[in-house]
């Protein structure tokens, strides 16, 4: 069933995608074919040339190394804000189900003010408030996204909870751990995974915003929403310099909302059932 | 109503049929009708029949033989992906196939009326079932709101809603099965049409609500000279309305004719063995006599393998309107013993079997397995009493009550796998036992239940409460979605089960038919009480409670003949 | 027969049904309070857990006024004078009590920044930020409904793939992005809308209109993807459901069954997704006050925040929390509305 997902085309090119920047996450440093932070006060602001294949910023630096070793800090801090977000979601998502009543009523409510939180406004408070670095950034983003997978990981439980199957389990004298493991991790997984490639989308698009605004930035290395934000101070020199760091962006995020939506169609494969 | 004998122009021995087109009488004729779906994969084929106005034609088969879908054609409702290949229907004059949407509008609801299994489902769940029928007046009789108003709530109180005005404001998840289909039934003949098609319209209700709702089908097709075709896979609804009976299988029709003539005599084989199926579990059979009653084989009986003592529970389902309470139930169960459980919905025939298994705590009263006490168990007593796996449970729908991501043998050997005993080569042994036991080829251990039928999934099921070796199992509506072949099968199983190993059972049901033909003893449920509970044979020839009455009348049979007068022999009250 | 069965025809399948005689209007009352009451006893609580959230933030921060107001030489004893003036060595829980009573007055505190109350700065520059969210939302919600029943009726077709394709493309368009190209095709290319500046409606309610229409239009984007696709898979789901196929059979206008019926049910999941954005609207709104300078609240807390101007910071988080909720409040009233199947207790 899980093989069967790579047949759609956008599917595959969605995976090429998300291949390549992994890839470029984590070599681009050394694939960058210039330093990404020397400036060149000789060359300025230039198009694209032998030498600088996406020109150069307003500090003479060459952009396509700069995004090439951005990728590895915008990248990796979405990972990072996806594991947190993982880590503080899933489980207590599960075990919320079989909690006591007033315990479960009291968690959700947990869940639902932080859901209530306005995301970017309360992402760079925490961010800036906190020390203003790409950590504190990823922290931030982490702990705002906990709530998604939260509720994904309990929903998906449970509809397995109320199952008759579980019942029968139960009547045979299943304990409530050996019914997680038999039957409910089986279940969460898959919705859990496209949790995680969408997320990993949505937090790629607002560790992009983020440095954009200049919060969790460390000057002077490259991230690609602080590219497009110089970019967008010198628009008027070079109005197609928000074009590449926009591309990849968008490329990006856009990979991986498909490869979400490619593992839930697949993961929903109805098939008729004979009376 | 009384019709000479239509001549359906078309022989009843299997050959091809000659399309009845030119029939004037007819209100409908289908002429060579065929269906075709994704892939050019034929459903049905050459199928012809009319029906004459103010008829009644009931179109029997099994799932999967094309009756519905053959309906659907007729009222222009083909799924996506489905299409009629071949053939023509007509109405009066009309042409069906191919109608334009506009055209259809001024036929539906006005002229041709349908409806259908699981009525509730068939109401916008947000809507008022009132405003709804409102909704269906305005559309199709063109009334402002005030005359549609009155009109809805004369409609509810025709057909048999007690209280018009409270319903009119409830919502259809609010509604009994049978309150819904009346519902419907009501917004079906609001407009007066010439044409009602009954999909399996009593199919999923209790004995006696189907009994009320087919006296209501024919009560309004006397009063407004209705053409009725009556789709179902019970022969004996079909039997008690229709005039003219057409036997589908696999997509074509294999036999037509008076209802009474096809079946009590039938010329097809496979008409034959439908109403062999029906006969072999039903009050009727004959075998009943034969069996020893228990109290007749011992004189100083053993204790009692489960006692339940003045019981009283209640248990509130979510799905359903109100809670079902039981007050004061006594049973006794012995070794190999069948106790067939009947009581109509909301009686509390799951409440008994939930508070056996300790899903229910009982307010009062004792449940004693071998002489100890097992009600009011909890925790780690309770688990200890189910790893026990004396007491096994089926439950209603095998599809919801397997793993639909396990394979068959998994979950069958969960049990074992559960009480951690055996090795995983003994379990997998024992797999292949059971499912030879249950009669299930040991190949299906590798299935999906998606894969197997509703009848080898109700098999499987069972092996999995049977591989634990119970000593009591508790089934719930066994066969209740089975069609007739299906079930047989497993009633059979059952039975060999309580004969060959001695395993005792108790077996809900809201068909009586089914609970005869196998039980020793039947324990009527009437609101929470049981009212009767005696030896299967003695219940049916003297019942003794007046609802055991009303039950028994209720029932459907096969050889009844029609009155005179045309009207059901039904309990009117 | 007995008399015990002298019941009416259909009574057997009557279940027993408590509180069947009253009448029409009472019920409706009765019901609308205790959705009410439900609807408080989950707002309350979910409130002062995002509030506490939002103080324990600035507490945790450590910053305190002392820097600004005595400057980086101070001593020891003089940061401790000054926090002990503001009440920042109560224990964590006094402050936040006081802080809840405080707001609950009306008092949100004054800016360490410059010392001006908090509540005046932020109704000075709501109206900015609600008028963006608002015109985006208003936007969002239009187009993507549009969009989102489009797709659905005429689904598999060219329109379907076009609204899926879109709406694909589109979630993985941060605002700043789309801003960013609208900015370059109708500010710099075609010089229809200013890039820059606000105007309030006050002033002229046309050029308001021209200043509002990017930003909105960014903010915008998100939730037509989202509302398009969550609506589409809605009403897929409910045209495949039996009671379509009783309202053809009963002979209904296909108009009068989509959006009478269709609608109605089907729209459940595009006003969970809707509710679910709005807080994220309300974020986005930094940024396109950022890159539009535009004097909102979003631009004023990410300011305050780098500057560790804490009241300001706080304050305009709990503004953000009460509209979210005051949204989230509505919508669950509409969709209890919608659909009262959803109001059933399990």
């Amino acid at each position: 069933m899980k093989t069967g997902f790579l047949r759609g085309r956008s599917a595959s090119v969605a995976l090429a995608i998300v291949i390549a920047v992994a890839i470029l996450a984590a070599f681009g440093r050394w694939l960058a074919p210039q330093d990404p932070i020397a400036q060149n006060p000789y060359a300025m602001l230039q198009g694209p040339s032998a030498a600088h294949w996406l020109g150069t910023d307003a500090f003479g630096r060459d952009v396509l190394s700069r995004l090439l070793a951005g990728a590895s800090s915008s990248v990796l801090a979405s990972v990072f804000s996806v594991v947190i977000g993982l880590v503080f979601g899933v489980v207590p998502g599960m075990v919320s189900v079989f909690l006591d009543r007033r315990i479960e009523w009291l968690s959700l409510r947990f869940i639902d003010a932080l859901m209530t939180l306005p995301f970017l406004v309360f992402a760079i408070a925490m961010t800036a408030m906190l020390g203003n670095g790409l950590i504190q950034a990823m922290f931030a983003v982490g702990i705002l996204i906990t709530p998604a997978f939260y509720r994904v990981s309990r929903a998906a439980t449970l509809s397995v909870v109320n199952s008759d199957y579980i019942e029968a389990a139960r009547l045979m004298g299943a304990s409530t751990t050996s019914l997680i493991r038999r039957h409910v991790v089986r279940k969460v997984l898959p919705p859990v995974a496209v949790a995680i490639a969408s997320m990993m989308g949505a937090c790629l698009s607002i560790v992009a915003s983020l440095t954009f605004l200049g919060i969790g930035v460390m000057p002077p290395n490259p991230t690609w929403g602080g590219v497009l934000a110089t970019d967008l101070t010198t628009l008027y020199e070079r109005p197609l310099g928000p074009l590449a760091p926009g591309l990849l962006i968008v490329a990006t995020v856009w990979a991986l909302n498909a490869l979400a939506d490619a593992l839930r169609d697949a993961d929903a494969c109805p098939q008729k059932v004979r009376k | 109503m009384n019709q000479p004998a239509t001549i359906l122009t078309f022989p009843t021995r299997g050959a091809r049929p000659v399309t009845p087109l030119e029939d004037p009488t007819a209100l409908l004729t289908v002429g060579d009708l065929g269906i075709a779906g994704g892939g050019g994969r034929e459903l049905v084929r050459g199928v012809s029949f009319s029906v004459p106005k103010g008829g009644t034609l009931g179109i029997v088969g099994e799932s999967g033989s094309g009756k519905s879908l053959t309906c659907r054609a007729i009222l222009g409702l083909l799924p996506d992906g489905l299409k009629v290949r071949s053939g023509a229907i007509r109405y009066g004059e009309q042409d069906l196939v191919g109608l334009s949407p506009p055209g259809w509008r001024a036929l539906r609801g006005i002229h041709l009326a349908a409806v259908f299994q699981d009525p509730g489902s068939y109401l916008n769940p947000s809507i008022s079932v009132g405003a709804q029928l409102v909704e269906a007046l305005r559309a199709t009789l063109k009334l402002d709101r005030v005359a549609a108003e009155d009109r809805a709530i004369t409609l509810l109180k025709r057909v048999g809603l007690a209280e018009a005005e409270a319903v009119y404001r409830k919502y259809p998840f609010e509604l009994s099965g049978g309150m819904a289909q009346r519902v419907l039934i009501a917004i079906a003949v609001s407009a007066n049409p010439q044409l009602l098609i009954a999909d399996e319209a009593t199919t999923a209700l209790d004995a006696m609500v189907q009994a009320e709702v087919l006296n209501l089908l024919d009560d309004l097709r006397r009063e407004q000279g209705l053409t009725l075709i009556l789709v179902s896979h019970d022969l004996a609804v079909v039997s008690k309305v229709c005039d003219q009976v057409v036997v589908m299988r696999a997509g074509s029709i294999v036999e037509a004719g008076p209802a009474r003539t096809v079946l009590s005599d039938p010329a097809h084989d496979y008409t034959r063995s439908l109403i062999d199926s029906h006969h072999r579990y039903s009050i009727d059979d004959g075998d009943l006599t034969s069996r020893p009653t228990a109290a007749a084989a011992e004189p100083q009986r053993v204790p009692a393998l489960l006692k339940i003592d003045s019981l009283h529970a209640s248990y509130r389902r979510s799905s359903h309107p109100s809670s079902s309470v039981l007050h004061g139930i006594d049973i006794e169960l012995d070794k190999g013993e069948i106790l067939g459980l009947i009581g109509e919905t909301g009686s509390g025939k799951t409440t008994i079997l939930r508070s056996i298994l300790g899903l229910v705590t009982p307010h009062s009263g004792t449940i004693s397995f071998r002489g100890k006490e097992i009600s009011g168990l909890r925790g780690r007593a309770l688990r200890a009493l189910r790893l026990s796996s004396d007491i096994q449970y089926v439950h209603q729908d095998p599809l919801r009550s397997l793993d639909p991501d396990l394979p068959i043998g998994a979950s069958i050997a969960e049990g074992l796998d559960i009480k951690g005993e055996l090795s995983r080569h003994e379990r997998a042994e024992r797999v292949v036992v059971t499912l030879e036991a249950v009669g299930l080829d040991p190949a299906f251990a590798a299935r999906r239940p998606r894969d197997l039928s509703g009848g080898q999934r109700q098999r499987a099921v069972i092996a999995r409460a049977l591989i634990l070796d119970p000593a009591i199992l508790l089934l719930d509506e066994p066969v209740s979605a089975l069609d007739a072949v299906s079930r047989t099968h497993v009633l059979d199983l059952m039975r060999d089960l309580a004969r060959d190993r001695g395993i005792a059972q108790i077996f809900i049901s809201h068909d009586l038919g089914s609970i005869a033909g196998i039980a020793d003893r039947v324990a009527v449920l009437y609101q929470g009480r049981i009212v009767e509970s005696r030896p299967t044979r003695e219940l049916i020839d003297q019942p003794a409670h007046p609802y055991t009455r009303r039950l028994l009348d209720s029932v459907l049979r096969l050889e009844d003949d029609r009155p005179a007068d045309g009207r059901l022999a039904l309990p009117t009250n | 027969m007995s008399t015990v069965f002298e019941n009416p025809i259909g009574a057997a399948d009557n279940p027993v049904q408590p509180g069947i005689a009253r009448s029409g209007h009472v019920l409706r009352i009765t019901a609308a309070l205790r959705f009410l009451w439900a609807t408080l006893l989950v707002a309350v609580p979910i409130f002062l857990g995002a509030t506490l959230i939002t103080f324990l933030l600035g507490h945790a921060s450590g910053l305190d006024p002392a820097a600004g107001i005595a400057g980086d030489a101070a001593s020891p004893e003089v940061v401790a004078r000054i926090r002990a003036q503001f009440g920042l060595d109560r224990p964590v829980i006094v402050q936040y009590i006081a802080w809840m009573a405080g707001i609950a007055r009306g008092d949100f505190g004054t800016s360490w920044f410059n010392g001006v109350p908090v509540l005046l700065l932020i109704t000075q520059r709501l109206p900015v930020s609600l008028s963006i969210a608002g015109a985006a939302l208003l936007i969002g919600a239009t187009v993507g409904t549009l969009l989102g029943i489009a797709a659905a009726v005429w689904r598999g077709r060219l329109i379907d793939r076009a609204v899926t394709g879109f709406a694909s493309v589109a979630s993985a368009l941060p605002p700043f992005v789309v801003a960013i190209v609208l900015i370059l095709v109708l500010s710099l290319w075609l010089n229809l809308l200013p890039s820059a500046g606000y105007i309030p409606f006050s002033d002229d309610p046309a050029g308001w209109l021209r200043v509002i229409a990017i930003p909105a239009m960014a903010l915008s984007v998100e939730v037509i993807a989202d509302l398009a696709r969550q609506l589409r898979t809605g009403l897929v789901a409910a045209l495949s459901e039996n009671y379509v196929t009783g309202a053809i059979v009963r002979g209904l206008s296909p108009r009068r069954i989509l959006f009478v019926h269709v609608l109605r049910n089907g729209a459940g999941p595009a006003l969970s997704i809707l509710s679910v954005r709005i807080p994220m609207l309300i974020g986005a709104s930094v940024v396109t006050e950022t890159i539009f300078t535009m004097p909102g609240i979003g631009k004023m807390a990410a300011d305050s925040a780098l500057r560790g101007d804490v009241p300001v910071v706080e304050g305009t988080l709990v503004v953000s929390i009460v509209i979210v909720l005051l949204c989230s409040i509505l919508v669950n009233a509409l969709i209890a509305v919608l659909q009262p199947a959803s109001r059933r207790r399990g």
